[in-house]
């Protein structure tokens, strides 16, 4: 009876379009739009940012040593346009036009520090709220610095390299595949969990407070089915709407990676490939199994509650950023690792397993913790569902 | 057969409720120690006014709420003891069940002849039966949402006779039809009695309580007021007409 009633209610989900659009057409299409739009604008961005000419203004004039150096600098450097001011208000004020873009004020007693040997300050002005403009004033300064630096080396006739005792060496040991699970792969788990749980919300919404407000409940409580095995008919939908959801998910990654040059460096585009394995496949399945029986268990007593799909969508629309926003933290806090006390929070510790797996690093034990962990969360909600399903109150209008 | 011994159903009331009422019980009686007996070949009518507790009576005997206290027992079996073995014996159709509009009548009615238990043979042969009687064949693979009130009410029938049923239950079943879909469903009953089931309407459309019930039950603010055969009721009418009759007893409750 159980199989009866989840494929009829299958075959009524298959055929509702909002829940197709957010179980299949969302997530196929909408991860290769994201990925191509993210990285046009990356792209855009960082042309226009070399592109673009740099309007610097200097306190001073042409013949002062700031002046003639920046007036030098090779145009690798990227384009730039040099004015003067005689003074650091006029400078400022322009600069809070947004009339310029750095400005720069050297040390009244350059030249005296410079024949003492002794340092002398560069000043640069710049607004935080222009993004890179910092960047561009420590590149100019390293210029500056190492030229000034060699010629005083000369003309103190010493050899720079003495000068250097040590040359530091740094070697990063982890690799391409390891250096991307921890940095961006909390990214896919995070996707997958996104719309595991989208996935789950509109079937039901509509197989539990759908059919209260069609009038259809009635019907289904006066035949010869135990209430647990409608409950389950009903549930095994949402569940698979949820996990389709992932899947297709991971279906639209594959076809970002592999129909579309959405990641142009190939040794990245050959890593993220090397993570999407068959076994990598398997055990975040493992892991997104009881998650989304989890998600099903705790959106099904609150649908069953509703009286209208408003009410539902009124009340599950909050609980989507309780359960999304830990998935978030877990996949972007640097630092945050899958521990024994972590595997003990759901949702979090899926996140945090899948980022070790596609680092490569996944402990066994871990793993079995969260799936532990996971399997009890999901075996309460469903028994908090069938709690809600067997109340009278719930289950009529 | 229906028996009813003693039937009470309380609500718990919640505290915006209390407000609402002004009252510091906790439950709210909606059924209170009613019985009555439905026999076989005989239609049994439940009057009462709005909020009288009828829906709530049949919604105890469709075995969807749990009496607070008393017992029912259709065709033998316990409502609440044997709860299944109850459903399998009745039909229950109401004038505001819905359907599934994405499903055709055809997957409607195999669905639910299927959660009934009816073999695939029996459901080929009622199926043909029900929709040369209702005239449904030219609708049969549409899906439900496009069709027509009155086509609409046609498989809610059929969904509830599918099984055939020992028992019918109809909870005000012509509440909002025109009077050529109402047909339909007083021809239903009729043929449930010449059928001899067990047949349970509740109704406050005096004509159709006239033309087809054998026996009846007034009741209101949940308790029972009149039972009797119609013919009795008849007989003792202090009043020139059924409605005047009936309007006289609940305002004299």
């Amino acid at each position: 009876m159980i199989f009866t009633i989840f494929k009829k209610e299958l075959k009524e989900t298959l055929r509702d379009r909002r829940t197709i659009l957010m179980m299949i057409v969302i997530p196929v299409l909408l991860i290769p739009v994201i990925l191509n739009v993210s990285v046009g604008i990356m792209s855009s961005v960082e042309k226009e940012a070399s592109a673009k000419e740099l309007r610097i203004g200097i306190i001073g004039n042409k013949n002062c040593f700031v002046g003639k150096e920046l007036e030098a600098i090779p145009a690798s450097f990227g384009k730039k346009k040099i004015s003067y001011y005689p003074d650091a208000a006029s400078l400022q004020k322009d600069l809070q036009k947004d009339s310029l873009d750095l400005g720069v004020m050297e040390d009244a007693l350059l030249k005296d520090k410079f024949s003492k040997k002794t340092p002398a300050t560069i000043l640069w002005y710049f607004k935080g709220t222009e993004m890179g403009m910092e960047e561009r004033a420590k590149g100019y300064m390293q210029y500056l610095e190492n030229k000034t630096q060699q010629q005083r080396y000369q003309e103190m006739q010493i050899d720079g390299t003495q000068l250097k005792p040590l040359i530091p060496v740094y070697k990063n040991i982890a690799s391409d595949k390891e250096m991307i699970g921890k940095l961006a792969g909390g990214f896919l788990p995070y996707i997958f969990i996104a719309f595991g749980f989208m996935g789950c919300m509109y079937p039901a919404i509509d197989l539990f407070t759908g059919e209260k407000e069609r009038g259809t409940i009635e019907t289904m409580l006066v035949v010869p089915v135990a209430r647990w095995k409608i409950l389950f008919g009903k549930m095994g939908v949402v569940i698979l709407s949820g996990l389709l959801a992932s899947s297709f998910s991971l279906l639209g990654l594959y076809i970002s990676l592999n129909y579309s040059d959405v990641i142009q460096v190939p040794e990245i585009k050959e890593v993220i490939q090397s993570i999407l394995t068959v076994k990598f496949i398997l055990i975040l399945f493992l892991l997104l199994i009881p998650l989304t029986v989890f998600f099903a268990g705790v959106l099904i007593p609150l649908a069953i509650y509703s009286k209208s799909f408003k009410e539902a969508q009124s009340i599950i629309t909050p609980l989507n950023l309780v359960m999304i926003l830990p998935a978030m933290l877990a996949s972007f806090i640097p630092g945050f690792e899958l521990n024994y006390a972590t595997a003990c929070i759901p949702v979090i510790n899926v996140v945090l397993a899948s980022k070790d797996l596609i680092a490569g690093t996944l402990d066994m034990g871990m793993l079995a913790v969260s799936f532990l962990v996971m399997a009890i969360f999901a075996g309460s909600s469903v028994f908090l569902s069938n709690y809600q399903f067997g109340k009278e109150s719930n289950v009529s209008n | 057969m229906i028996e009813v011994k003693d039937l009470r159903k309380e609500f718990p009331l919640s505290k915006q409720q209390k407000a609402e009422i002004q009252t510091t019980d906790t439950v709210s009686v909606a059924v209170d120690s009613i019985s009555f007996t439905c026999q076989p070949g005989k239609v049994f009518s439940l009057l009462g006014p709005n909020g009288a507790g009828k829906t709530t009576t049949l919604r105890m005997l469709a075995t969807i709420f749990n009496p607070t206290s008393g017992t029912i027992s259709i065709c033998g079996h316990d409502s609440v003891k044997e709860s299944e073995l109850v459903r399998k014996k009745i039909g229950f159709l109401t004038g505001s069940t819905g359907l599934y509009g994405r499903l055709t009548p055809n997957e409607l009615i195999t669905y639910f002849g299927d959660l009934y238990g009816v073999s695939k043979a029996d459901q080929a042969i009622r199926k043909e039966k029900l929709y040369d009687l209702l005239d449904m064949h030219d609708f049969q693979n549409k899906r439900i949402a496009k069709l027509s009130t009155g086509m609409k009410q046609k498989v809610s029938i059929c969904r509830t006779m599918i099984h055939d049923p020992e028992v019918v239950i109809f909870d005000e079943p012509t509440s909002g039809l025109d009077v050529i879909t109402a047909e339909n469903i007083i021809e239903l009953i009729k043929e449930c009695k010449i059928q001899g089931k067990t047949v349970i309407f509740s109704s406050h459309i005096m004509s159709e309580v006239d033309l087809l019930c054998d026996d009846l039950a007034i009741i209101n603010k949940g308790k029972l007021l009149y039972q009797g055969t119609m013919d009795a009721f008849r007989a003792n009418m202090q009043e020139t007409n059924l409605t005047a009759e009936f309007i006289r007893i609940i305002r004299n409750s």
